[in-house]
């Protein structure tokens, strides 16, 4: 009740000090737990957004934390719906937070904005009309990895990635394109997700089985003890490591020191992209925090942009939202993007980049650029 | 021993009408809260019969809890069987699972009696996060509410939900009430107080212990179909042993062995943690510091500190009498 | 599979047994001489990894790390000691349990709001940062040290315990308590001794997986149950049942990790419940226990 009366205080101060009609936009993202990072990195880029086009006063945010569990995702996303009565949902990182949430977000027609969360079947299967996501599916930051992989001549892999959803559709993606492309896996293993930490027996099978060349997909501290203990085994040479970009992604290679040099991955959006937009983006951020801009960040940037860019085509209540989103294309500091209006997914530039070392620091090499992937509909029927 | 005292009742049914105006006119988040406190209470509630009863103190029961949900979830939401005759069944491989548990750990005690809960707790909740048709750690979505639109009830509202939520509160505490009133509840107490004795007198601990632990996973059991068919959506987590160890935070908080202090608990428990997330997302500093205060204040909890409290001032008033 | 591929998951396994028995010793002999269920144990390891990190930034070597964690988690042990762990020496398994589960709440906030949510790293000292050569196989040169230096933690305590007096007055107080007091032995002193050498270990053991693992809040709760496994597999209050704890469900996981990884995740359990209800003492249990 107290909840109620202060947002709706909050709501009309707004009103009278700022905008006409505001847009409320329920943030719904993970603050406490392993991934509180990533939901503090995506809410930055987001209110980054906002900020640099000074329209913070037009959209009044309700935060909830997911905790990136299903459940508690499901009832905070009843309670911004049914309570807050918000016009928009963004954010999830999450792919099984996603999936609780897709059947009600659906029913109650309430657009969502996904800023991270890559599952597959959300702009497949199970796709909605209700439901845009401007971050990536799992699809598109490995699959390229196996199609520029089989493309290098490399003929054989070992697959190595965390057992739940996402890291089954990053495997069976990276699969699909290097088998394509004429490569063979010979070989892989799901690890306990979230449980493992040592990551030794598994990098022992994958020297054992011959292959050429390791993907993996691991995200978090997942990823930094991956690395660091894949360093440690002096693999290197014998069997280099390929993955989907969250390995080393900026937002906490640091920590993967020298083990992270060398390793080519696959993703979205790197500091290094070249183009106008990026560079004043990373230049703003790094003035402000002191290091270099995410994959999470521009997720949750690009969120703002895309909300903004719909409430700009006059929609201003739910059903207008989700419809303004659709097909909306805009200029991400990652390149030219469009929500597919086939799938409700984003189209956007893939990059393939090699972490290196640059003065004291690591940086992102790019090597290579696959250009606007856009995923197959794999069942979508959004009409 | 178990007594209803007739200041337990009272605040019995305070509490419940309590709840129940909260959720008629507390708007929809009062309801979602009520349902979370009615899961918790009688979570507890089953965890006070073996722990403040029998002194077993069990770490498995958010297993128990999540197999009832699970076996619910798949015998509807996956093999689409009926919604009633399927909660009957799940509530009793709760209790089949709490049974087994505590017949296989009924000749351990103290602090192997814990970690052998663990133990099993651990196991169910690893053997369903690893299956992939169970949904692995994504979880399992789809779990149907019951249909009382025949009564012109619709139980896919809010309201409707809660109230029968608390119904299953009142008759969960009232059948604990009645089992530890009777012949197995102070058997369970005898027991819990000088096990040798027991023996001594006939009575297999073996098989009573094993006996309250199923009675207690079917308690377990309700509280996991009223969990399940409340976000509709269920993942492992609920049988991690860390849930154990927050209801047991929860029967402590509210008061240890008086089966009304744990409904006390939860509502404090849950009231607490959601003022504390509205400020910081740093509220587990706050519940492990609370839980603390609570132990080395004299563990009781609570409605335990108020029932100390009003029978020390009976014992000297009747001392004043005497 | 070569031998090279066995000699490689060997080491794996050994590595991960002197890991758990660093913090498994530190756990059983708290147990065993104070009968005090330590659950926050976990948390004080993860407080070992945090402490190092910031040290190592701040003396610019892993080594002053691996010196002033386990000193820094003893200050915090001792802390604990005197305004917790006394008081609730006799106050039973339950209330124990309760108040160590308090803690983990209360240090995992601790270790968020000192050192955020990101999961940090510690560099390997540089002389250990690459491969050795042993036994025909290229292993990692830190993961030998782990090797090396939980051998010199068994050889050491294994001394201490057997061949020096504190050792023996410590067999003394685990077997029989109060017949200790009675003979003099100042039993409280001994157990403040003992519990901080405890937390020692814990720090130690998680200053030098940092390197490996990499520090994360949540790393406290994940070692916690592979830690309660060996120790009660081992036997409550033995070295020697630490030892071969360790080394069981050490190799356990790691050659279910190698080739099982779905049993693997149950085998420990089901061994665990296999003892607590065949054997609840243990493999090799503290005499009088």
């Amino acid at each position: 009740m107290k909840k109620l009366f202060l947002a709706a205080a909050a709501a009309s101060l707004l009103a009278v000090t700022g905008a006409s009609a505001q847009t409320k936009v329920g943030v719904l993202l993970p603050y406490s737990g392993t991934y509180a990072a990533l939901g503090n990195e995506i809410t930055l880029g987001f209110n980054m957004a906002l900020e640099e086009a000074g329209r913070s006063g037009e959209f009044e945010l309700v935060r909830e934390d997911t905790e990136a569990k299903p459940p508690v995702g499901l009832a905070k996303a009843r309670k911004l719906v049914l309570e807050d009565e918000v016009d928009v949902i963004m954010g999830l990182v999450s792919s099984g937070v996603l999936g609780a949430v897709r059947d009600f977000v659906d029913g109650a027609e309430v657009p969502l904005i996904v800023a991270n969360a890559g599952n597959d079947e959300a702009t497949g299967e199970n796709c909605s009309p209700y439901i845009s996501r401007v971050s990536f599916s799992n699809r598109q930051v490995s699959g390229p990895m196996g199609e520029w992989l089989a493309e290098q001549g490399v003929k054989t892999a070992y697959t190595l990635a965390p057992d739940y959803a996402a890291g089954h559709q990053m495997v069976e993606a990276f699969t699909q394109k290097f088998t394509e492309g004429g490569g063979e896996v010979v070989g892989g293993e799901f690890t306990p997700f979230g449980q493992t930490s040592d990551f030794g027996p598994y990098l022992t099978n994958a020297k054992s089985s011959g292959a050429e060349a390791l993907f993996v997909f691991y995200a978090g501290g997942e990823a930094i003890s991956f690395v660091k203990q894949y360093g440690s085994f002096d693999l290197k040479e014998d069997l280099p490591l390929y993955g989907s970009g969250f390995v080393t992604s900026p937002l906490y290679v640091a920590a993967e020191g020298d083990a992270a040099v060398g390793v080519i991955a696959a993703l979205h959006y790197v500091p290094t992209v070249d183009n106008e937009i990026n560079n004043a983006f990373v230049e703003t951020y790094k003035a402000a925090q002191n290091k270099a801009p995410s994959e999470f960040t521009i997720q949750g940037y690009d969120a703002a942009k895309a909300l903004m860019a719909a409430v700009d085509s006059g929609a201003s209540d739910r059903a207008s939202i989700a419809k303004a989103l659709r097909g909306l294309k805009f200029d991400s500091p990652r390149g030219a993007v469009e929500i597919d209006a086939a799938t409700n997914n984003i189209v956007h530039d893939v990059y393939i980049y090699e972490t290196v070392k640059e003065g004291d620091g690591l940086t992102q090499k790019i090597l290579g650029t696959i250009k606007a992937v856009r995923d197959e509909p794999h069942g979508c029927q959004l009409d | 021993m178990f007594h209803q005292t007739p200041a337990r009742s009272i605040v019995l049914v305070l509490a419940l009408v309590a709840l129940a105006l909260y959720a008629i006119y507390g708007g929809y988040f009062a309801r979602e809260i009520v349902v979370e406190i009615a899961i918790l209470a009688i979570l507890a509630i089953s965890i006070d019969v073996v722990a403040g009863f029998g002194g077993m103190v069990s770490l498995c029961h958010g297993a128990i809890l999540g197999v009832s949900a699970y076996t619910y979830g798949i015998l509807t939401a996956k093999l689409g069987y009926p919604t009633l005759p399927s909660a009957v069944a799940a509530i009793g491989a709760a209790a089949v699972f709490g049974t087994i548990v505590g017949w296989i750990t009924a000749r351990t005690t103290g602090i192997y009696f814990i970690m052998a809960t663990l133990a099993f707790g651990q196991m169910a909740y690893t053997v369903i996060f690893k299956s992939r048709w169970l949904g692995g750690d994504d979880g399992m979505g789809g779990l149907p509410r019951f249909d009382l639109d025949w009564a012109g009830i619709s139980m896919n509202k809010s309201l409707p939900f809660a109230l029968y939520a608390l119904l299953l509160v009142l008759l969960c505490y009232v059948a604990a009430a009645w089992v530890m009133r009777s012949a197995f509840g102070r058997t369970l107490c005898g027991i819990h107080s000088n096990e040798p004795r027991m023996r001594a007198i006939g009575v297999s601990t073996v098989i009573h212990r094993a006996r309250a632990m199923g009675f207690s996973g079917l308690l377990a059991g309700v509280a996991g179909i009223i969990a399940g068919q409340h976000i509709q959506y269920i993942s492992p987590e609920l049988l991690f042993w860390t849930v154990s160890g927050e209801a047991l935070i929860v029967v402590i908080l509210g008061g240890l062995g008086t089966l009304i202090g744990p409904m006390i608990g939860a509502i404090a428990f849950v009231l607490l943690k959601h003022e504390l997330s509205g400020h910081t997302d740093h509220w587990h500093i706050v519940v492990g510091l609370v839980l603390i205060a609570t132990v080395l204040a004299g563990g009781r909890g609570l409605y335990g500190q108020i029932e100390h409290w009003m029978t020390r001032r009976k014992a000297r008033g009747a001392a004043r009498n005497a | 599979m070569d031998a090279g591929f066995w000699v490689l998951q060997f080491l794996n396994a050994l590595q991960y047994s002197m890991l758990l028995f660093l913090l498994s010793i530190g756990l059983t002999v708290i147990f065993g001489l104070l009968h005090f269920v330590n659950l926050a144990h976990g948390a004080l390891y993860m407080m070992g990894a945090y402490l190092g990190i910031s040290a190592a930034a701040l003396t610019g070597s892993y080594w002053g790390a691996f010196v002033l964690a386990p000193l820094g988690v003893t200050l915090i042990g001792a802390v604990l000691y005197f305004t917790l762990i006394d008081r609730l020496r006799g106050a039973g398994p339950m209330n124990q349990v309760l108040v160590t589960f308090g803690l983990i709440f209360v240090f995992l906030d601790i270790a968020r709001l000192g050192w955020g949510d990101i999961a940090l790293g510690l560099d390997a000292p540089a002389a250990m940062s690459g491969t050795s050569h042993l036994l025909g196989v290229a292993y990692p040169t830190y993961r030998l040290f782990i090797i090396a230096l939980g051998a010199l933690v068994m050889a050491v305590l294994w001394i201490i315990l057997s061949r020096t007096q504190i050792g023996a007055m410590i067999r003394a107080s685990v077997e029989n308590g109060d017949m200790a007091a009675a003979m003099g032995i100042n039993v409280g002193r001994l157990f403040f001794a003992v519990f901080c050498v405890g937390c020692a270990l814990a720090g130690l053991a998680g200053v030098v997986a940092a390197p490996v693992f990499s520090a994360t809040t949540g790393m406290g709760i994940s070692i916690l149950i592979p830690t309660l496994i060996v120790v009660v597999i081992g036997g409550l209050g033995s070295l020697q049942g630490a030892i071969v704890g360790s080394l069981i469900v050490g190799f356990i996981e790691t050659v279910g990790a190698a080739f099982l990884p779905s049993f693997a995740a149950v085998a420990s359990y089901l061994l665990l419940a296999a003892i607590l209800v065949l054997r609840p003492q243990g493999l090799i249990p503290a005499r009088g226990a």
